[in-house]
């Protein structure tokens, strides 16, 4: 080994030392950086072959420090657990959302809620009891009616609204979820393409990876050269460079290749299939059955009573409109108060009752207690609708402590330590100082040689 | 486990979101007075809370009902009253009519005259009226009784709802009170004009028996004017029943729903102070690092 070779070594040293000081520096520039991994320069002696060389003879250089390579450190369990968990959250997120505002439209426990507009009906009919002969409470009560149909109405368009909404969202994701795919599949081919190990193309993916996931579900799987293949519910969304898409027209998510429904696991898309699939449909039927139930029990005592003229079989509600956007005040009594069947009929017979019968009127104003009744039912929906909500906030605050716990583990692995970050530089500094000093020295050393030796006798 | 700087600033974030959130959950409680704002603040509490505020609702009609019923039971009652008093005077009447014998004609005129005109006020009190609705008539339009004392009126009952589950009937019909037309004897008025000729025509005879007519009357008048005092009565009891009851549900609804003050307001002081030691912490753990101690 000769003493030109320390020179050598020294700056290899020095070439080692001003990378790490390079990537330390690319770390502390992206403390910050939303998906950044800490980045760590491999280290190895130089001049150790791993292949045992018959004919590789002596190494040339055999000191030295030689930069391996940059490793980006990754947990990638921790990293997986994070997109799902995201993924998981973005889903309860979406339906907690969703709920809320099906919850909004029933202001209940209060005055102006649609139990409140029940309960002002059903009074109208027993002042009507009261006082048979005055076109005022018959009027009062009509008008009544007509506040609690508004209410029904829109109750049903608030969810019509809903729905709505849902399906463009649907719409939107899916745009969004073919514009990520097509990232993705554009980094893969960036990342295999590069002569480096692509940490920061890795990190720009992984990124978009979380996003894709929180729309979808999707999993990712590792490939060839680094790249990664993306399904969502078995079925391959990203292979490769080669992305497919998928639609969004309908309110339904399906693939664009055969039109066939995405099945997504526990997220965004998930939810909001959830939402017109389940919740919509189901919360309509209810406001729908109530509406049903109320038009049937009205008009069953109504078309048996009585009006003020002895006349008997009007609806009081369009027997045809039976579902809460439907539902409407009969042509029969509309403006036509003398028309409210307040008697009952006289047995046996049946014949007319007196003018100023209340009693049709009275059974009426009963129904407010009828078990099963549309008041009822109205209660128990609402009732059931606000334990639904509930539940769902309750998961969702779940959901971001386990979130939050993920995401810790894999920044724990993976996130900037400013502390390490500054000791990794005062260390590497050193070290370039040290790898200087022995430069120098063997430098010393160089001239002693050349400056020194041969001159004796001079 | 390595602590990183965004985990420190990550974490702390969420927390003071969270302790931000607990601190405009009681103050919202406590600027709004109600703990239960949403059916999913706690639903068991808000469906009783709705079914509560239902019952209230019925109550307030109820009470409107009683308001009506009672005043229907007034009308009624003087009515029966001052009825009383006619009956006790034809009773007198009569009576003296058989004193007087068969002899003096003009005090027998006068006397059937008299019974004639006691006979239409009976019929005046038989149209009383609570507004404008014959109170002895059932469910007919119009007056009970026409001036021949014919009953224009029907037997139906009307009836009110005064208390959850408690119903009350608040009219006497004409014939329960005057008599059945088709009665052998016939109602009151039938009763009175066979008395004003027999005692016009001295018929002492007749005049006894119309004499126990007028008692069966009165007895059925009497027996009336019980019946409607023990419904008013009973309405006393079901008014003070409701009352009761009301303010029972109003102090449960006020339990349910009401944010309690003194508690919603140490809830927002606790918070408070919960977030401002968080903030103050926060601004601690974040700045320092390695390299405030480096040269």
């Amino acid at each position: 080994m000769s003493l030109i070779s320390g020179l050598y070594t020294s700056l290899s040293g020095m070439n080692a030392q001003r990378q790490v000081l390079d990537i330390t520096a690319h770390n502390i520039a992206n403390e910050a950086t939303p998906g950044y991994h800490r980045q760590r320069a491999e280290l190895s002696p130089a001049g150790v072959s791993t292949v045992a060389a018959v004919f590789a003879g002596n190494a040339q250089q055999t000191g030295g420090v030689d930069v391996v390579q940059i490793t980006r450190i990754v947990d990638q369990l921790a990293e997986d657990r994070l997109v799902r968990e995201s993924a998981m959250q973005a889903g309860a997120q979406t339906l907690s959302t969703t709920l809320d505002r099906l919850e909004a439209a029933f202001p209940e426990p209060s005055d102006n809620g649609i139990a409140a507009m029940f309960d002002g009906f059903w009074a109208g009919w027993s002042d009507v009891s009261s006082l048979p002969g005055d076109v005022a409470t018959r009027n009062q009560t009509l008008e009544r009616a007509e506040t609690l149909v508004d209410g029904l109405q829109r109750a049903a368009a608030d969810i019509d609204q809903i729905e709505a909404t849902t399906r463009e969202s649907v719409i939107s994701i899916a745009s969004d979820i073919n514009d990520l795919t097509d990232r993705i599949a554009q980094l893969n081919k960036a990342i295999v393409g590069s002569a480096n190990a692509a940490n920061d193309l890795t990190d720009q993916r992984d990124i978009v990876m979380r996003q894709l996931a929180e729309l979808t579900g999707a999993v990712a799987r590792p490939a060839d050269g680094g790249q990664i293949d993306v399904s969502i519910g078995g079925r391959t969304l990203v292979s490769g460079t080669i992305s497919q898409h998928v639609e969004g027209t309908g309110g339904v998510l399906t693939w664009e290749t055969d039109g066939s429904a995405v099945v997504a696991p526990a997220s965004q898309a998930a939810s909001l299939a959830r939402t017109l699939s389940d919740l919509v449909p189901r919360y309509r039927t209810a406001l729908d059955d109530i509406a049903s139930s109320l038009v049937t029990d009205v008009n069953a005592l109504h078309t048996v009573g009585y009006d003020q003229n002895g006349a008997t079989g009007w609806n009081f509600f369009d027997p045809a409109g039976v579902t809460a956007s439907s539902i409407a005040i009969s042509a029969d009594v509309l403006g036509q108060p003398e028309r409210l069947a307040a008697g009952a009929p006289v047995f046996p017979g049946p014949v007319a009752p007196g003018a100023f019968d209340g009693e049709q009127a009275r059974v009426m104003s009963a129904l407010a207690d009828l078990a099963g009744g549309p008041s009822s039912s109205y209660r128990s929906m609402v009732t059931g609708l606000g334990v639904e909500v509930r539940s769902a906030t309750r998961r969702l605050d779940i959901q971001e402590d386990v979130t939050q716990a993920a995401y810790a583990q894999a920044a724990s692995v993976g996130g900037v330590s400013i502390d390490e970050e500054m000791a990794t530089l005062v260390a590497s500094q050193r070290a370039y100082q040290a790898s200087a000093r022995v430069l120098t020295t063997v430098d010393q050393l160089l001239g002693t040689l050349i400056e020194r030796t041969g001159v004796v006798g001079r | 486990m390595r602590v990183t700087n965004s985990m420190v600033m990550h974490s702390t974030l969420s927390d003071l979101n969270r302790s931000l959130g607990r601190l405009q959950d009681s103050q919202t409680e406590l600027s709004s007075g109600r703990s239960i704002r949403r059916m999913s603040d706690d639903p068991t509490g808000a469906s009783s809370a709705m079914k509560i505020r239902g019952e209230l609702r019925r109550g307030d009609q109820q009470s409107r009902s009683l308001t009506d019923a009672k005043a229907w039971l007034n009308t009624a009652d003087t009515a029966l009253l001052a009825g009383l008093d006619i009956l006790s005077k034809l009773k007198e009447v009569t009576v003296q009519a058989g004193n007087t014998g068969v002899g003096d004609t003009t005090v027998r005129q006068t006397l059937a005259a008299e019974i004639g005109h006691l006979r239409d006020d009976l019929i005046g009190l038989s149209n009383t009226t609570y507004l404008g609705r014959s109170v002895f008539a059932g469910t007919a339009d119009g007056p009970a009784y026409d001036n021949t004392g014919t009953y224009l009126g029907n037997d139906a009952q009307v009836i009110r709802d005064v208390g959850p589950g408690t119903t009350v009937e608040v009219n006497l019909t004409g014939e329960v009170l005057f008599g059945s037309q088709s009665s052998v004897e016939g109602d009151i008025f039938a009763v009175l004009d066979r008395l004003a000729t027999a005692v016009a025509s001295g018929d002492t005879a007749e005049l006894a028996t119309e004499h126990d007519f007028l008692d069966a009357a009165a007895g059925r008048w009497s027996s009336g004017a019980a019946t409607i005092g023990s419904r008013a009565s009973r309405l006393e009891n079901v008014e003070a029943r409701n009352a009761l009851a009301e303010v029972s549900l109003r102090d449960t609804l006020s339990q349910l729903e009401d944010a309690d003050i003194a508690e919603a307001l140490i809830g927002v002081k606790a918070n408070e102070n919960a977030y401002t030691a968080a903030l103050q912490a926060a601004s601690r753990v974040i700045p320092p690092s390695l390299l405030d101690y480096m040269r």
